[in-house]
């Protein structure tokens, strides 16, 4: 399972930024998901509670933030699309293949380079340390 | 409570282990291909095709990646090609640490071509580059003809999309040109070839496509 890799990265990296912190338990994770990366919040969460079992992190609970997609294109234009399109087109009937059909650029028109929108990125932890007791 | 601020993304941690699996490549002169697809779409024979026909030209190897078993592997074998089996496990696709730890199985000082079979999927390999410099996706007939719609990223994001399975289009009802639309429809750059393993000019475009881009390599290796 896909998610099941991804949760493992993101336990060894929330696992060691708390111990070089000193923490006793860590409570949040917040992450920053693309909306065009293939993974599924509540399956990582599930993932990631299976693997944190029995460790300082088995109660983390998990906040996830959308990254609309960004766009640069030949002409010279750098940014996310267009959001008043997505949720028009019935047709397309995938919340992803609206933003794909949006991915144009709102200059020219032109099929524009994805530069931002896949990325899963672990934002922050908040833990709780012994100093705080 | 405090807050820890991380920054750490995933995704590129993987491009980075990708990065420095393309400069291995480079190094030695390897043109390396991505094969994706779904279970079933073709990819094992349409490799073997090009194994077949590009082996006595250059020195082929392959990495035949599955989620368990080695029947694909044995089948490069019997072509008498250098294998490397990749069993991931629970995994539903290669990422660049899997590769990178093959590569270390390769003679890529007497490789100029290496094939990399990914797991059958069309989604998870997406979001994990391996360090290859061609990223191809194979799809058939015979998985309907909205499967290309269903599965946008993909599309989206390789450099080569091979339609397989043609010869039974009509069989499963299906509109080998309709699939092709819908690809140019989400990436109307990509190049996309329709083929048949009963048909050799369609696998010699495909073929000669891999050709090109050992071509490439080897010219720029000169300079």
């Amino acid at each position: 399972m896909h998610e099941y890799s991804i949760a493992c990265e993101i336990f060894e990296q929330v696992i060691e930024t708390a111990k070089v912190h000193g923490a006793l338990e860590v409570r949040h994770v917040t992450l920053e998901m693309g909306r065009l990366s293939h993974t599924n919040p509540e399956q990582l969460s599930f993932c990631f509670k299976a693997i944190a079992e029995g460790s300082i992190a088995e109660n983390a609970e998990f906040i996830v933030e959308t990254i609309p997609p960004s766009l640069e294109c030949e002409c010279g234009y750098t940014g996310t699309v267009d959001e008043t399109q997505i949720g028009k087109n019935d047709e397309l009937q995938s919340e992803l293949l609206e933003y794909i059909a949006a991915l144009e650029c709102p200059v020219c028109g032109k099929n524009a380079r994805i530069i931002g929108g896949r990325e899963l990125i672990v934002k922050s932890i908040e833990i709780e340390t012994e100093v705080e007791q | 409570m405090h807050v820890i601020h991380m920054g750490h993304d995933v995704f590129k941690a993987n491009d980075k282990v990708a990065e420095k699996n393309r400069k291995n490549l480079d190094k030695h002169g390897v043109f390396s291909v991505n094969v994706m697809g779904a279970i079933g779409s073709g990819k094992t024979t349409l490799i073997e095709e090009a194994v077949r026909h590009l082996k006595d030209k250059y020195r082929t190897a392959v990495i035949a990646g599955d989620v368990i078993a080695e029947m694909d592997a044995s089948r490069f074998r019997k072509l008498g090609v250098p294998t490397t089996p990749v069993n991931t496990g629970k995994e539903c696709h290669l990422d660049a640490k899997l590769v990178e730890k093959a590569l270390g199985e390769v003679d890529l000082d007497n490789t100029d071509l290496l094939i990399i079979e990914n797991v059958g999927n069309l989604i998870c390999p997406v979001d994990f580059k391996l360090g290859e410099h061609l990223r191809v996706v194979v799809v058939s007939v015979t998985e309907g003809d909205d499967i290309i719609l269903k599965h946008p990223m993909i599309f989206k994001t390789s450099e080569l999309a091979v339609i397989n399975k043609v010869d039974i289009a009509h069989a499963v009802d299906v509109d080998a040109e309709k699939m092709r639309d819908d690809i140019h429809s989400l990436n109307p750059d990509i190049p996309v070839i329709l083929t048949s393993k009963h048909d050799w000019e369609s696998l010699e475009t495909w073929i000669g496509f891999i050709e090109l881009g050992i071509g490439r390599t080897q010219e720029a290796r000169k300079k």
